[in-house]
């Protein structure tokens, strides 16, 4: 007995134990170290030096710009991708017919298979003289600029991270239960009302995993606004790229980086409250 | 329309057909203005799909469903006098009890206002016994409480006609049993016409007072339960309605008279439904007695006896025709008039008992 | 994984991304751009592994591995190809996007490199924070300081001793195109106006603070690399408020330029010379009023591990009959006098690549202290957040 459970503890610890060590190889040390970083002074040649200052802290609001540009650029271009993806999920688990949604759906996942820098890159040309403004002049209209404008970041953003968007929407659509819709409809709510009344609703946890994820990555996007942006917009990825691999302020860098994860965990507890109280009653169609 | 006054629902030649699979067909039933009808028959019948057609979320392929005198082909559901109790309830998990009731009325146009609607969904949560429950969330109700809460939901909009789809199958029995004598009472009080949709025989015949059987997407018989169980109209509702000993067996043509596959001849019963050559006799286990008699029409000896309280079931392997189910009411008994298995015993019955229909 | 399967595999992301590359070739000098996306990450070895017996007389010496540090597109791959063939050591390339960044991983320290390619302002401070070797020069017997441009090499002598040897050197200037733009662009000033007025949403300046800041500060008639606070504070001011105006602040413009959608930008040499061969309404010019010229050198970090071969490839590259290939491959002039006389002459006659003698005048080399300076990061950042 004693034995037994010994064994099945060894067992426990055996499976654990990797994920444990990568966590703390990769994850933890490494965090450790900005931590430390972040509270020490940049070498004249640049790199870190010790010390125990908050001067980096200190010097945050220098960055001001790439926070609140990040800020809003986050949760807007989540909401824009939101827009989006809403209608798609929505159709491919509701409306589409369910012999090709496999299909579809996996049409909405192939893109992925290639890197976004290349995606990246194929809109910079989409969007770029030879491209659409090209096909503008031929009908008159001449010298139409889009590459390297907000609304090309933008539009970046939402079709980089549109399938991140869409997959958890379609799966809370798609176990929603039509027999909720057909209640609705019988107590006289017009489709609308039905879509805001229920669907909407349930439809919510899918909604707020969608935009916490897109979110959190979009808090760490750098090379998108780089690259359709002109590099005119600066983010916190881009001031983080810049004084890292640039002006080599590790201990101001560790100082965004830290307080970059300390927003992220604030957004994500902000989300998983929320999602929390909707899902809260959706036990129901769990067990 | 003379029906308008008279029937809530009427179905005229009603046909449903997905792709090449005919779902039902050439349905036609007229349910008066009160009445409490049950759609009974097997999964599969297309009872369901009829009451969907009622619901408004199925169109008929052919033919016309009318509510009220009024043709309802390409009216929506959300446009419909009816209101459903589903099967399994479809309560919406997001709302609580007392938003669940007031969701039809919320969606009345002009509006009600917010006070009306709360005192209209509490009399509704109070005429299923759930007043003090509002604020509940669903998963916290029991399952009677959620087919309860299903139930105020639909009647709160004061529907010309309530449907019930199977709304008790997934109560257990003794919960099944308060809940019929419950919805009937109700039915009652509100005074509106109530379609059941069941499988359970039993439900229905001691529900409702019009029960349509279904049987492979038509309708085989219409009529109060008490002449459904006594004159089914074909070997599939005596069946189906009840238990029945079947009997093969022939008519003679001519001479009036009806001889059993063991030989055994009797005089044509009246209910022999004008039928000549090989028939099938249904003859229900109740309507016979055993009796310690050798002169008696059937001879047979006792296999099994099953004690069910109130009455006793004999199953007895009879001469020339195999098992029967024998039913005997136990006031009719002495402890010492059991008989035992292994017993020799006459089986009596009245002749016009006997139901004959085309084999 | 044998060889076999390999060259008979189907394609692979790195073989794409390798083949997107070699797509864009000839309008690349992305230094930038490869810094920021983490592809200068990426290495390629070059060459097989070499056999058991392989040839070479150095073999038992040099070891059969080594590595360099380079720009992307900077190198003939058919140099490392012969040279892994010659001595039977395989080279491994790893490119990188910035000198910062070299100097960041070298800092940083494990990165193998036993070959690496700095630029002219960064070698007194690798020296300072002794992170390269001064050169054993007997090492490097094909290499002649006497047929060396002196201006350039002795960018790469400190107190007296040389710690790197000249690749090849370059300019960075204005590239406009003529048929979009008809006001004169001869100076930073004139540069800077026309980025405010006819070009209006239509110039890049570089992602690159030693340029930006550097000819900002030249149009305003000040030294390309000072760092005096006032100097720096007009600086920022005209490059804020010129940034509005601005297509792009991006060291990969190329392909911009190419398109069409930027029809005028900062420009070093080689970039400024594939855009006028293949487009020649793009003109090429270096600021009246001055601007920067520079040299990429070759040196061998302290922590080499493999010094031996770092020193065999570097006397390799210096041997005129092979930097020749390396030329003709990225277009960027030579220092050695050796190369130039086999260089072709349409290479020597081009005015983009060997400009006058007068027209480098006014350009002076790019400062150690820029590089370290945190005034000038700082106002980098500020320009690129405003």
């Amino acid at each position: 007995m004693q034995a037994a459970i010994k064994k099945r503890n060894l067992v426990t610890a055996a499976l654990v134990a990797p994920a444990a060590a990568w966590l703390t190889v990769f994850l933890v040390l490494p965090f450790i170290a900005m931590l430390v970083f972040a509270f020490g002074e940049r070498a004249p040649e640049g790199g870190y030096q010790a010390a125990f200052t908050f001067a980096q802290f200190a010097n945050l609001p220098t960055r001001a710009a790439a926070f609140w540009n990040t800020l809003v650029l986050a949760p807007v271009g989540a909401l824009l991708c939101l827009l989006v993806a809403y209608p798609v999920a929505y159709y491919l688990a509701v409306r589409a017919n369910p012999r090709y949604r496999l299909i579809l759906v996996s049409l909405v996942v192939v893109p992925f298979w290639t890197s976004l820098l290349v995606r990246t890159y194929a809109w910079m040309y989409i969007l770029g003289s030879r491209g659409i403004p090209n096909l503008l002049a031929m009908i008159g209209i001449e010298d139409v600029r889009m590459l390297n404008t907000p609304g090309a970041v933008l539009l970046g953003i939402v079709y980089g991270y549109l399938p991140l968007m869409i997959m958890p929407i379609y799966v809370s659509l798609e176990k929603l239960d039509r027999r909720l819709l057909e209640a609705s409809a019988d107590l006289g709510a017009r489709p609308v009302s039905t879509f805001f009344g229920v669907t909407l609703p349930l439809s919510l946890p899918g909604v707020m995993t969608g935009v916490a994820l897109v979110t959190i990555l979009l808090l760490g996007e750098y090379l998108i606004p780089q690259l359709l942006g002109g590099g005119k917009v600066f983010f916190i990825g881009n001031a983080l790229v810049d004084l890292f691999l640039q002006s080599r302020n590790w201990p101001f860098g560790s100082a965004i980086a830290v307080t970059l994860v300390a927003v992220v965990v604030v957004v994500l507890m902000v989300a998983m409250r929320i999602a929390w109280k909707v899902a809260g009653t959706r036990q129901v169609d769990l067990v | 329309m003379t029906s308008a006054s008279t029937n809530d629902i009427e179905f005229r030649s009603v046909a449903k057909r997905y792709g090449s699979v005919t779902a039902v067909s050439d349905i036609n039933l007229a349910v008066p203005k009160g009445a409490f009808v049950a759609l009974l028959g097997p999964s599969g019948c297309g009872k369901t799909t009829c009451l969907r057609m009622i619901g408004g979320f199925e169109q008929p392929s052919e033919g016309a469903v009318y509510i009220g005198g009024q043709p309802m082909n390409g009216v929506p559901a959300y446009r419909r006098p009816v209101n459903m109790v589903f099967q399994q309830y479809a309560l919406f998990p997001h709302l609580d009890v007392e938003r669940n009731v007031a969701y039809g009325l919320k969606q009345m146009r002009p509006r009600i206002a917010t006070a009306e609607i709360t005192r209209r969904a509490q009399e509704a949560l109070e005429m299923v016994r759930l007043g003090g429950f509002g604020k509940r969330r669903i998963h916290e109700m029991s399952g009677g409480q959620q087919q309860r809460v299903a139930l105020a939901r639909a009647i709160v909009n004061k529907p010309k006609v309530l449907l019930l789809d199977e709304p008790l199958a997934a109560l257990d029995k003794k919960l099944r049993t308060a809940m019929q004598i419950e919805l009937q009472s109700l039915q009652r009080e509100l005074g509106i016409t109530f379609v059941l949709v069941t499988h359970d025989q039993e439900e229905a015949l001691s529900m409702s007072d019009l029960v349509c059987v279904m049987s492979t997407g038509r309708i085989v018989q219409i009529g109060p339960p008490q002449e459904i169980y006594d004159r089914p109209a074909s070997l599939f509702v005596a069946d189906f309605v009840g238990k029945t000993n079947r009997i093969p067996a022939t008519v003679e043509a001519g001479a009036n008279s009806l001889r059993l596959a063991n030989g055994v001849g009797l005089a044509k019963p009246a209910n022999a439904n004008g039928t000549v050559g090989t028939a099938m006799v249904a003859l229900r286990p109740e309507a016979i007695s055993l009796v310690r008699d050798g002169a008696a029409t059937l001879q047979g000896t006792v296999t099994h006896r099953i004690f069910l309280g109130s009455s006793v079931e004999y199953s007895v392997e009879v001469d020339g025709l195999g098992d029967f189910l024998v039913t005997a009411d136990r006031r009719s008994l002495n402890e010492s008039d059991l008989a035992e298995p292994g017993e020799r015993v006459g089986l009596s019955f009245d002749p016009n008992a006997l139901h004959v229909f085309p084999a | 994984m044998t060889k076999w399967y390999r060259e008979n595999a189907p394609i692979t992301a790195d073989k794409l991304a390798d083949e997107l590359m070699r797509l864009k070739r000839g309008s690349v000098t992305r230094r930038h751009f490869l810094g920021v996306t983490g592809l200068g990450l990426a290495a390629a070895v070059f060459a097989r592994q070499p056999g058991l017996f392989n040839s070479a007389a150095f073999a038992g010496d040099l070891g059969t591995q080594m590595s360099i540090a380079t720009w992307p597109n900077y190198h003939d791959p058919a140099t490392f190809e012969a040279f892994t063939a010659a001595t039977g050591v395989a080279v491994e390339v790893n490119v990188f996007g910035s000198n910062e960044e070299m100097l960041a991983k070298l800092q940083a320290g494990g990165t193998g490199w036993d070959l690496f390619v700095p630029t002219n302002y960064t070698i007194s401070t690798y020296v300072k924070l002794g992170l390269i070797d001064e050169l054993d020069m007997s090492k490097l017997p094909n290499y002649d300081a006497s047929t060396e441009n002196p201006r350039f090499t002795n960018e790469g002598i400190v107190d007296g001793k040389t710690y790197a040897v000249p690749k090849n050197w370059g300019t960075t200037g204005i590239a406009v195109n003529s048929s979009k733009i008809k006001a004169p662009v001869t100076s930073w000033k004139e540069f800077f106006d026309v980025a405010m007025t006819e070009a209006d949403g239509r110039a890049m300046v570089h992602d690159y603070q030693l340029t930006t800041i550097g000819n900002a500060l030249v149009s305003l008639g000040y030294s390309f690399n000072s760092v005096k606070p006032d100097e720096l504070a007009k600086a920022e001011e005209l490059l804020i408020k010129v940034k509005p105006h601005l297509y792009a602040i991006n060291s990969d413009y190329q392909p911009s330029m190419r398109a069409t959608d930027a029809w005028m930008t900062m420009c070093w040499t080689n970039d400024g010379a594939q855009l006028n061969r293949d487009m020649p309404e793009i003109q090429f010019v270096l600021g009246k009023d001055g601007g920067e010229i520079w040299s990429d050198f070759y040196a061998i970090p302290k922590s080499a591990a493999n010094k031996a071969a770092g020193y065999a490839l570097l006397n390799y590259l210096m041997t005129p009959e092979n930097a020749v290939k390396e030329h003709i491959a990225n277009g960027a002039p030579t220092t050695d006098s050796r190369v130039l006389k086999l260089l072709p002459p349409e290479v020597t006659s081009n005015k983009i690549v060997y400009p006058d003698e007068a027209a480098l005048t006014p350009l002076e080399f790019g400062a150690a202290v820029t590089l370290t300076d945190p005034g000038r990061a700082e106002l980098m950042a500020r320009f690129k957040s405003a």
